[in-house]
């Protein structure tokens, strides 16, 4: 647990957590992904574009080469910690969200339906630490772990009915970890044409 | 040309498909600017839009093509037309002016004099924006738990209480807000509601998508209803009132969103086609995957909306087609952004609009949960699989 959780909610929480992650990989720089592209705070980026979709407290920076391999892991790894405590938050708000929703007379915590996907989105959470505490990760093995996590994220929203899709609400949260994950951790290279994945 | 579709039908298609293509162009801007639609209103999509499901008898110029008359008002046609003008773009669709959701209401529910002003005032001259006001903020779109009230108040009633995630009401003219006037299901009321009235209060909700759709709070202080405003309240016993009103809209409605769904679902896989034509391997395989399913979900949107217009009002079919054409969006716009390459979401505008649009579709006219309930409901009465 870090002082962030729970507070991931918050857009400029969110870029200094990301800004966290750059920390680790690159102390007092930026990891641009394999297709040159940054995201961080527009404090540390300094210039940059809007994210389409995201915050004005994110930025995303055309980086003239990619980040070395070691700093690019690093960074994958510490990305995919983000991701995983932004679902977090995520599960948890609606846990406390629908515990306090009353319906029929009970709560729509009581839901099997509801339950489900709690544990489904639970369980996910559970086993891509799991594979995070595997030595020896790979690209491939993180971007696997990410597609886990966004598909969980989509269960995790459902919970949250329309409240999902407001832009301040986790739906941006998450979709702003989807879109990191699709930037950073996308095993194939730039401008290739797909073949497998 | 669909299989089993009629030619009347595939003309209709083939007409609003040539009224969309300028869409995809406009959509970044209404994506930027949901109020950017005031400045398009000359363009031929709007015009279908603002005589969708308006009764020809209204129409100085009801749509015709070739020989054929139409008001849309058959389910297959509106499916068939929303879903072509969502191929353009949904969020630019859903910001057009015209009966949407409330005009369903309307003719569930209304006598033939509010039948006859609602349609006079929709058919005018000036374009007319409507909403239809059921999700509640703390009971979602459980009708029958509402609890914006309706109390008397000498010979008509005020309005109290609060909607939220209702589709364009910060921006229209009048539209349907259900409301509680006693306890219990035979309490509910709709009610037809100008925006202008004194108390009524609504306000943009900022969303991640499909921002077109003007995704609204609104708020209401006291706000005054005459009888008259009551649908229905001098012809229909309480029993066939109100939420009689909501059931039928989102009946009626469900193949009409499946079919924004699948109109953007078929976009983003379009694009897809476009920007890699030479895919191969297993990413080719997903993309052949994807619009298998994509053909399957449009056979059955239409099926269901076929069995509509032949008054054949399927719960459990309505519930199947609406929560796995809105699953189905999702799936294609993530399969698209796998397929297009690192960092596509932050280089492809279009895709990112489409990708964010998609998640609209999940809530929108009852969540997933509560379409299985349907679908579960159909499986044990041996209705859903026959």
């Amino acid at each position: 647990m870090t002082v962030l959780d729970g507070t991931l909610l918050d857009p400029a929480a969110f870029a200094a957590a990301l800004d966290a992650c750059h920390e680790q990989a690159a102390p007092g720089g930026l990891v641009a992904s394999g297709s040159r592209w940054a995201l961080a705070s527009a404090a540390r980026a300094g210039d940059g574009v809007p994210v389409p979709g995201g915050p004005p407290e994110l930025v995303a920076l055309r980086c003239a080469a990619p980040a070395g391999e070691r700093e690019l892991a690093v960074f994958a790894e510490q990305l995919l910690r983000l991701h995983r405590q932004a679902l977090r938050t995520v599960l948890d708000a609606a846990v406390a969200r629908l515990d306090r929703r009353l319906s029929e007379g009970t709560t729509l915590l009581n839901r099997q339906l509801v339950r489900g996907a709690v544990a489904d989105t639970a369980l996910a959470l559970a086993e891509s630490a799991d594979l995070l505490g595997l030595p020896a990760g790979t690209p491939w093995r993180r971007w696997r772990i990410h597609r886990d996590l966004t598909a969980a994220g989509r269960t995790a929203l459902k919970l949250h009915g329309a409240a999902g899709f407001e832009a301040a609400g986790p739906g941006r949260l998450l979709y702003l970890t989807e879109l990191l994950g699709n930037t950073y951790l996308h095993p194939q290279p730039h401008g290739s044409e797909a073949q497998d994945d | 040309m669909t299989e089993g579709l009629s030619p009347r039908i595939e003309a209709l298609r083939a007409h609003v498909r040539e009224a969309a293509v300028e869409l995809r162009t406009i959509g970044p801007e209404i994506d930027r600017d949901p109020t950017a639609i005031d400045r398009w209103l000359h363009l031929p999509a709007v015009d279908i839009m603002r005589g969708c499901t308006v009764p020809t008898e209204y129409l100085d110029r009801p749509l015709r093509i070739g020989g054929d008359t139409y008001d849309i008002r058959s389910c297959l046609e509106h499916v068939v037309t929303i879903e072509e003008l969502s191929y353009g773009d949904a969020g630019f669709m859903l910001a057009c002016p015209g009966p949407l959701m409330s005009g369903a209401t309307i003719d569930a529910l209304a006598d033939d004099k509010q039948r006859h002003a609602y349609y006079q005032r929709m058919a005018g001259p000036e374009p007319t924006w409507t909403f239809f006001g059921l999700t509640e903020p703390a009971k979602g779109s459980a009708a029958t738990e509402l609890e914006t009230a309706l109390v008397p108040d000498g010979d008509g009633f005020r309005l109290t209480g609060g909607k939220r995630y209702v589709g364009n009401a910060a921006f229209a003219q009048l539209g349907v807000v259900f409301c509680r006037r006693a306890p219990g299901p035979l309490g509910i009321e709709a009610v037809l509601l100008d925006t202008d009235t004194p108390g009524f209060h609504a306000e943009l909700v900022e969303t991640v998508g499909l921002r077109g759709a003007r995704i609204s709070a609104i708020r209401f202080e006291d706000v005054r209803v005459e009888r008259t405003q009551i649908l229905g309240y001098q012809t229909l016993k309480p029993s066939r009132r109100g939420l009689v009103g909501a059931i039928r809209t989102l009946q009626r409605f469900r193949p009409v969103l499946a079919g924004t769904a699948l109109g953007l679902s078929r976009a983003v896989l379009d694009h897809v086609h476009r920007q890699r034509p030479g895919l191969a391997g297993t990413a080719r395989l997903r993309l052949a995957e994807a619009q298998d399913r994509l053909a399957a979900a449009r056979a059955r949107n239409y099926r269901v909306a076929q069995a509509i217009d032949a008054g054949q009002v399927r719960l459990d079919h309505v519930a199947g087609v609406k929560t796995r054409a809105a699953e189905l969006a999702e799936y294609c716009t993530l399969v698209a952004a796998d397929l297009l390459g690192p960092a596509a979401l932050l280089e492809d505008p279009l895709l990112n609009r489409l990708y964010r649009d998609a998640r609209a579709f999940e809530f929108m006219e009852g969540t997933g949960h509560i379409q299985r309930l349907a679908v579960f409901q159909g499986v044990l009465k041996g209705t859903f699989l026959d």
